[in-house]
């Protein structure tokens, strides 16, 4: 069973502390939602547990089965079974969906092992119809001219195709409207029936109304302030994220 | 094709004319009468461009003559008001070289602010360390070193533009410049300098005595804009159809500075005209703007560079130039970006509208690229007017020069949009409306 | 004029595509050279050469002319870069032949060449071939076989020497007026020593179905550093053809100097490719022009990738109404490389298109530089030309230059010109680690998705060797 540990993790971005000590486990077959006010970290922990440049760990750790990697370069954690659904998905010119695709399944297999080409074009059309792409993306480049709601559904593709252990989804809801929505939050469900623990990142208690959250954390100056379960987010979105700073401010009175 | 001979050619700029004009200054102080002659000197012994020159590409160099012209020391005693008079804080007149009006909006408010404005004469003799530190003290970079020397040589005034730390100017400030009498010589210079976080507005005016013949304009322009300072220079060129007109403008932006320049093309028969822009510190932003109106057989040339010096600088520039005629313009742009501005934003643009079968646009875009981490464009289109927006505009019952005053209008708007004060874009929006009405 | 034993080779420097130090003493040739006429250059030089090909006095001619042109012509380092003035003229030799088989072995190429064949997917055959191991590998039969399928339509498909012997008054015709003797300094050094090159003439309505290429017809004159072709289409023709290879070219000169002349008649159509990858001490100058004639295509498909220095500016001459020219360029300049190239377009008939896209990629200290000239002149109307021009710079001190020049007269013509110089983004490359590729990994596709749209434009083998050429070049410059 895979877990994701992240122990009394620090962030900053340069001199500045952005995650003050997180603490989290995320197990396969479990669905965490993080929830914040925005500006609180949630972004930044999401890009700096998938290795980005721009992120300093200044403490803490971060294990994945057992297995710290911090010192992983982004590539080799995500060969280890990690996967980052980003909020802005970079475009890439002149790079088809169906090369890319075959390129990051390759890059999984062992040396010397050849990708059975028709095999993997019977599984992308499949996972293509289930999240409603027209087939005919294959022969485009890799978000190039979408739309906010096919770069997010060219996310879960990818997700599908690649079949992480564990995966980080950073604001995956922003910019959709309420169909896309529902495309994107039926292609995470269906994956969910797998091994797969997933760190559902979300402004919106909107989204949890379509992939429910086993458990649901509040994300505030850095660090998790309360958690429970599905119920929090509705409480969440009944009284606000203020509600959760007197808490905290009544708490530490 | 007259020839052009290997020597140094001189014209109407003798020695004599020189010496006569160093007498006319010689109470200004002496280390500027030294420069000026290191610059006669230098005007002599370069050649006059010649074919193969790169910086001299598809120019006419057979009218390019400097004979024909002197100095003329009289003023006339009728002057029109100078444009913007009466919305500039303050504004200097000069005429055939030498300061005729001063006249100032609001008495004294600039100078309360610790504004200076003023000729350069004056000013050369009041605040010698910032002109010597700042006049004329950028490298000619695009081909004209020649002129550029018989500029400096042949100043005899010209505005002054001083901006205090942390002043901002509510009002502009115009110049203008007149040239009178036939074969007349000017040389017309504005200096700006602009203090860490100040903000000033200065307009030039340069026009012909209405209804003479071939005058000669050798100016040049001088914008520094420190720290944070906003800049905004806007040059109308208006000499007579039959003049011969170099400008040049440099342009030094420091830390987080904005300058913009806009340069409008419209008089002398061959028009010569050199923008370089230094970015040298990180923030810096440049904008450079041109609009030109070529008619009958004129000759608009406009040579630019844009050096980023800095990481994270910017410059963006956008020269629009309307056709019409057997006009001809030439526009060759280069963004240089050395190995260490990282981070570099850098735009070019050259749009030529061609509305006449005879008229000939020329595009030379630029780069020249040695740090990596930047994004930089350039482009050049050169196309007639819209076929179906003269169509629609006709369909509703307006004729077809009006059509095209109102669409090359169109075309100008990306430029003339970019000034924030009104009066500035109307006087713009007259100096081309009167163009089509010739 | 005596055969050598051994080759000069002039100052080399180690080449980055392959790693192979040229100055090592274990890859040097020992050839007998039959015909060499010795180092430097003077009119002993052309009337040997002309003698041993048993040219025609016409042609003597010809040459004594142009080599006195190009003594009276001074080097354009006015605008070109100073580079050339390394050239020296003294040193090179102007013509070899080989009469022999290189006596050399399989064993005795060195392990990284042979790794590099390899790795580019270089068949077996040709590997020998152009290891220098053999002396053609299999080209005289693939050559005959084509050779047999076009004669059958009348397809003249033979080397320039041939050409002359052969068909005079086809040739006479039209060499040396697309590209005149006096065109440039190197037009005309050229049209002095010229030897090989290909001489092809497509009678009117043929389409010819397989590209022919020039690798079939390299015989004894081999690694033609001076070569001369001369293509015409005659009206409504089709011919495509290929010159160069993806492997580098190891050879004997340092100066490459080649003309082309590409002449589409009436309705006809030419598509020219060129895949470079001359060896890194190589000084590649080139003329190559096509004269386009009523609604007649020519279109350029050219990639550099190898050599110290190229110059290369394609062109077309729109002559005929509704002529259409197309250049489609890549380049791609490593340390100690300079890639100047670019198109011509000269506009002169109404109605006429050109279309430029050129993308360069440079990496480490390499050096790109693009020039263009479009030229649409007055009384000409509904010409058009597209020009884009992208530089992708992947390391801080990479450098490029862009210099177009577009002179349009007239208000019933139109021409657009955008060009962009930008860098592989950092988020890019993440976004796709995030995937599970490595650095280099993500960089190569990257970097072939910038040329994506050109190298989908290269016969299907070509594009293949292209992108495992790239990812060669981009070995160790990432990270």
């Amino acid at each position: 069973m895979s877990k994701l540990e992240i122990n009394d993790l620090r962030i900053s971005i340069g001199e500045k502390p952005i995650v003050k000590g997180l603490n989290l486990t995320i197990k396969q077959g479990e669905v965490h939602a993080i929830m914040g006010p925005n500006g609180t970290g949630k972004s930044t922990l999401a890009k700096a547990i998938a290795g980005h440049p721009d992120y300093t760990i200044t403490g803490g750790d971060v294990l994945l089965d057992g297995k710290s990697i911090l010192t992983m370069a982004p590539d080799e954690r995500a060969r280890a079974g990690l996967f980052l659904a980003f909020q802005y998905p970079s475009e890439i010119p002149g790079v088809s969906i169906a090369n890319f695709l075959r390129a990051a399944v390759q890059a999984r297999m062992t040396e010397g092992e050849e990708l059975d080409a028709s095999g993997y074009y019977k599984r992308l059309y499949s996972k293509m119809d289930l999240l409603k792409i027209d087939r005919k993306f294959t022969s485009r480049s890799v978000n190039e001219g979408f739309s906010g709601g096919e770069k997010k559904r060219c996310e879960i593709l990818q997700m599908a195709m690649l079949e992480p252990k564990i995966a980080v989804m950073d604001e995956t809801d922003s910019g959709l409207d309420i169909d896309a929505l529902r495309i994107v939050a039926d292609g995470v469900n269906t994956l969910r029936s797998g091994p797969l623990g997933i760190m559902l990142i979300t402004h919106y208690q909107r989204l949890l109304d379509y992939i429910v959250p086993d458990f649901v954390h509040v994300m505030y100056d850095g660090r998790i302030v309360k958690s429970g379960d599905k119920t929090l987010a509705l409480e969440l979105e009944a009284k606000g994220y203020d509600w959760v700073k007197q808490e905290l401010v009544a708490a530490n009175a | 094709m007259s020839s052009v001979s290997t020597t140094s050619i001189t014209g109407s700029f003798t020695r004599e004319v020189f010496n006569a004009h160093l007498e006319r200054v010689k109470h200004l102080p002496a280390w500027w009468l030294d420069r000026k002659r290191a610059a006669y000197e230098r005007f002599v012994a370069l050649p006059m461009p010649k074919r193969t020159n790169e910086g001299w590409r598809f120019s006419n160099l057979s009218t390019l003559t400097l004979d024909g012209f002197r100095l003329e020391p009289t003023i006339p005693n009728v002057l029109s008001a100078p444009p913007l008079s009466n919305v500039a804080a303050a504004s200097l007149t000069f005429v055939n070289n030498a300061l005729a009006v001063r006249t100032a909006t609001a008495a004294d408010i600039l100078s309360q602010h610790g504004i200076v404005f003023d000729n350069l004469q004056t000013a050369l003799l009041q605040h010698g360390d910032l002109i010597k530190a700042h006049l004329l003290a950028q490298p000619s970079k695009l081909g004209s070193d020649k002129f550029a020397a018989l500029h400096e040589a042949f100043l005899e005034d010209g505005a002054f533009v001083y901006v205090p730390k942390g002043i901002e100017a509510s009002l502009p400030v115009s110049v203008f410049h007149h040239a009178s009498g036939p074969g007349s010589a000017v040389f017309p210079h504005t200096l700006v300098i602009a203090e860490s976080n100040s903000k000033i507005t200065v307009a030039d005016f340069f026009r012909s005595k209405k209804g003479e013949d071939a005058h000669f304009a050798c100016g040049g322009n001088d914008l520094y804009a420190g720290h944070g300072a906003q800049v905004t220079y806007v040059a109308m060129q208006d000499w007579s159809r039959e003049s011969l007109s170099f400008q040049f403008n440099a342009i030094v932006a420091r830390r987080d500075a904005k300058v913009l320049s806009l340069n409008l093309h419209a008089g002398a028969r061959q028009a010569r005209h050199e923008s370089f822009s230094q970015l040298q510190a990180p923030g810096a932003h440049s904008e450079m703007l041109a609009l030109t109106v070529a008619q009958g057989t004129q000759e608009f040339d406009q040579r630019t560079l844009q050096i980023h010096q800095a990481p994270n600088t910017s410059s963006n520039l956008l020269y629009k130039n309307a056709l019409l005629d057997q006009a001809k313009t030439i526009f060759s742009g280069l963004i240089v970006v050395d190995p260490d501005a990282q981070k570099t934003d850098a735009y070019q643009s050259n749009r030529n509208l061609m509305l006449s079968d005879e008229a000939e646009a020329n595009s030379l875009p630029g780069l020249e690229i040695r740090a990596n981490d930047v994004r930089c464009t350039h482009g050049a289109t050169s196309a007639r007017i819209d076929a179906e927006q003269e169509f629609y505009l006709k369909a509703r019952g307006i004729s077809a020069t009006q059509a095209q005053e109102l669409l090359v209008f169109g075309f100008f708007e990306e430029v003339l949009g970019k000034i924030e004060n009104e009066q500035l874009h109307d006087q713009l929006t007259t100096i081309i409306r009167a163009k089509f009405k010739q | 004029m005596k055969p050598p034993t051994e080759i000069e080779t002039a100052e080399t420097v180690e080449n980055p595509v392959v790693g192979i130090d040229q100055t090592a003493g274990n890859f040097s040739y020992k050839v007998d050279y039959a015909f060499d006429a010795g180092t430097g250059l003077n009119e002993d030089t052309v009337r040997y050469i002309s003698t041993v090909k048993k040219e025609a006095p016409w042609i003597l001619e010809f040459r004594l002319k142009a080599l006195k042109t190009f003594f009276e012509k001074p080097m354009p380092t006015h605008w070109a870069t100073k580079d050339l003035e390394n050239i020296n003229f003294d040193k090179i030799r102007y013509y070899l032949s080989q009469g022999q088989k290189p006596k050399r072995t399989w064993d005795e190429v060195p392990d990284d060449i042979k790794k590099t064949f390899e790795r580019l997917g270089i068949p077996e055959q040709e590997r020998k071939f152009l290891a220098g191991v053999e002396a053609q590998f299999d080209s005289e039969a693939a050559y005959s076989n084509i050779k047999d399928i076009v004669a059958k339509q009348g397809v003249i498909f033979v080397n320039s020497t041939e050409g002359l012997r052969e068909h005079p008054e086809i040739f006479k015709k039209f060499f040396g007026k697309v590209i005149p003797t006096g065109d440039n300094k190197f037009s005309a050094l050229n049209s002095a020593v010229f030897s090989g090159g290909s001489f092809i003439y497509v009678p009117p309505g043929v389409k010819v179905a397989q590209p022919l290429q020039a690798y079939f017809r390299i015989n004894a004159e081999n690694f033609g550093q001076f070569e001369r072709t001369l293509i015409i289409a005659d009206e409504g023709s089709e011919v495509v053809y290929m010159e160069g290879c993806t492997a580098p070219k190891f050879t004997t000169s340092t100066l490459h100097s080649a003309v082309v002349e590409l002449v589409a008649l009436k309705g006809a159509k030419i598509q020219y490719i060129t895949v470079q990858n001359w060896a890194n001490n190589v000084f590649n100058l080139v003329t190559k022009r096509g004269v386009a004639h009523e609604n007649a295509e020519i279109k350029w498909i050219d990639c550099n990738i190898g050599s110290r220095l190229t110059m290369k500016y394609p062109g077309v001459v729109l002559k005929g109404e509704g002529a259409r020219g197309e250049v489609l360029s890549i380049a791609l300049a490593n340390d100690g490389q300079h890639q100047d190239t670019g198109a011509k377009m000269i506009h002169a008939a109404n109605n006429t298109t050109s279309n430029i896209i050129a993308k360069s990629i440079s990496v480490g200290q390499g050096r790109s530089t693009y020039r263009g000239v479009v030229h649409i002149p007055k009384h000409l109307k509904g010409c058009k030309n597209n020009t884009e021009c992208d530089a992708l710079l992947i390391n801080s001190n990479s450098r490029t230059d862009t210099y177009p020049a577009i002179t349009v007269r007239g208000d019933r013509n139109a021409t657009q010109h955008e060009a962009s110089v930008s860098k592989v983004s950092e988020d890019m490359i993440f976004y796709m680690q995030q995937r599970g590729l490595t650095e280099a990994q993500a960089m190569s596709l990257a970097v072939n998705g910038f040329i994506n749209d050109l190298a989908r434009q290269f016969p299907m083998e070509y594009s293949v060797e292209l992108k495992r050429l790239i990812d060669l070049e981009m070995e160790g410059s990432v990270g």
